[in-house]
């Protein structure tokens, strides 16, 4: 009740005329702020729109779950296993990587160990100065750059491969996984790390069965994100992975995925039937993407009760 | 003639340029509580954590002198020092389980150390922290959902269980209401038939309650050691009696 007739009394406030100059302006930049919060919504719901309304006519369970058969029949199974294998494999690759180095500069380089020697100390701190230097400098080298990377190293070795694109991938993921999986080690609180030491357990022992629990959560978020962001990427798998209207396993077997088919999609959608598949399409990558962040949000906010609870 | 359990010969320390350790001589007896009293920042909390050389983690610290555990100084060259964190249980001022189950809490430090029928060890652990008729039933819920009293005692249970010799306490019940801290006390005073403590404390009147000898520090000084009724009754120092009776602390 009270409630009813405080919305009533604000109501009424704003539809009274302004008192003085003060007031209008500043009703007026309120109205402003909300129309331009408003319009910033409008291109997500504007892409999102645009591709359903195109693109569910072809959406059908036959779409997802058959292969190709030329560009233009058949279903996307062969992009969507595709792009699975990819980054299923560079998260294999990215991950032990990441977390072992997030291990080794918040557990091992940072916590002093008063019996190294000086210099040693002095090389650790310049380690992690590097580590996290170029993690982030990678962050900001554009995907095309990292596709280029792949072409001259990966496919070299590999040719046009599922290796050779997941390896690419792989790199552009490390960014994102060494510095949230750093942050969640060392959102753990000292106390935690402090009580197994003094069970005489090693700093390895206690970083992992541990710090890394503790810190799970947290780091999942981080890998959900790494893997949110890479599936859609393009560039990197442009001269990499090749096309294949199958999804083998093998690794040195040329690959579709779901970013590379909208483009292919994109690029020769001259008839009416390869624009709608390449909105399919696109739909279907929108929707994994779409799965992978909300649960990338659901288990950061596990990380918030986590670290609370913990929070010793 | 009893052995000393722990023997501190003339130990200075210093954070960096601060000297928080100024020539400690004392020593302590096995199976009995001494308690190391005085104001925050008198460095009683930095005398436990050389003790089983928690003090490692701080770059700056730097001692000289020496501690003898059972005749062997703690940081001589050939120490283990996972070896000598073993002997020693550690119980810190705020209860600090990890975030698993109350029975892998406990089973950790055995499991650390390979040890045998760790079943029987996080029974016989639980039973000497008073907590499994608490807890025996639900040894599988998360540490976490414990009360502060309870994940205490989960937190001595878990020291416990690697049968150390000697029990350091850093102000364990702090954080805890009274009832839960009477129950802390009481173990305390049933552990040491079996174990050597340190407890670290600046509340006298729980020094006096569960103490045999007791250790006043000042400023990194040792004012005062001996047996705690005697320090309670004739202090010799001004400043301890100043201390005993509330007027600083």
């Amino acid at each position: 009740m009270g409630t009813s007739k405080s919305i009533t009394r604000e109501l009424r406030s704003w539809f009274r005329l302004p008192k003085s100059r003060r007031e209008f302006l500043d009703r007026l930049t309120f109205v402003f702020l909300a129309v331009i919060a408003v319009i910033i919504t409008l291109p997500f719901f504007a892409i999102v729109f645009e591709v359903v309304a195109n693109g569910w006519i072809l959406l059908n369970p036959a779409f997802i779950l058959t292969n190709m058969v030329g560009f233009a029949e058949g279903g996307i199974r062969n992009a969507i296993v595709g792009s699975i294998e990819l980054v299923a494999i560079a998260s294999m690759v990215a991950i032990p990587l990441c977390v072992g180095a997030a291990i080794y500069t918040t557990e091992y380089a940072q916590r002093g160990r008063r019996r190294a020697r000086r210099w040693v100390q002095e090389l650790n701190k310049w380690v992690i100065r590097i580590v996290e230097f170029t993690a982030d400098v990678l962050a900001g080298v554009p995907s095309i750059i990292f596709g280029a990377f792949g072409l001259i190293f990966f496919v070299a070795v590999f040719g046009r491969s599922l290796i050779a694109g997941a390896l690419t991938l792989a790199l552009m993921m490390i960014p994102t996984i060494l510095r949230t999986t750093q942050e969640s080690l060392r959102a753990v609180p000292l106390s935690l790390r402090e009580a197994s030491l003094a069970l005489g357990a090693t700093t390895w022992s206690t970083s992992w069965r541990v710090v890394l629990r503790a810190a799970l959560a947290g780091i999942i978020t981080g890998i959900l994100l790494a893997i949110g962001r890479v599936i859609g990427e393009t560039a990197p798998l442009l001269f990499t992975t090749g096309f294949n209207f199958d999804a083998p396993w093998g690794f040195l077997d040329a690959i579709a995925s779901l970013p590379f088919t909208i483009y292919l999609y994109a690029l020769q959608g001259h008839t009416e039937i390869i624009r709608l598949r390449a909105y399919s399409t696109a739909i279907v990558l929108i929707g994994i993407v779409f799965v992978v962040d909300v649960i990338a949000v659901w288990a950061s906010k596990k990380v918030g009760l986590v670290v609370r609870a913990g929070g010793v | 003639m009893v052995e000393a359990k722990i023997q501190v010969n003339d130990l200075n320390a210093w954070y960096g340029d601060f000297h928080v350790l100024k020539s400690l001589n004392f020593e302590i007896l096995p199976n009995t509580v001494t308690a190391i009293m005085g104001p925050s920042g008198c460095g009683k909390t930095t005398f436990i954590r050389i003790l089983n050389r928690l003090c490692d983690m701080v770059p700056e610290f730097h001692h000289t002198g020496e501690i003898l555990i059972d005749g062997q100084d703690v940081f001589g060259a050939d120490i283990d020092v996972y070896e000598l964190r073993k002997g020693i249980g550690f119980v810190f001022q705020k209860p600090n389980p990890f975030p698993m189950s109350i029975y892998d809490n406990v089973a950790y430090g055995p499991k650390t150390h390979g040890m045998k029928d760790i079943n029987e060890i996080v029974q016989r652990s639980l039973e000497q922290s008073a907590l499994w008729d608490e807890v025996g039933h639900r040894l599988d819920e998360p540490a976490l959902k414990l009360s502060g009293g309870q994940q205490q005692r989960l937190c001595l249970a878990r020291a416990l269980a690697v049968n150390p010799g000697i029990i350091l306490m850093d102000e364990p019940v702090a954080f805890l209401d009274p009832i839960s801290a009477q129950k802390i006390e009481e173990l305390i005073m049933t552990l040491k038939r079996d174990y050597t403590i340190v407890l670290v404390t600046h509340n006298v009147q729980q020094a006096l309650r569960v103490s045999d000898s007791a250790a006043f520090l000042y400023l990194g000084e040792l004012i005062e050691y001996g047996r705690t009724s005697l320090i309670a009754e004739t202090p010799k120092d001004p400043r301890t009696e100043a201390f005993l009776t509330g007027r600083f602390g």
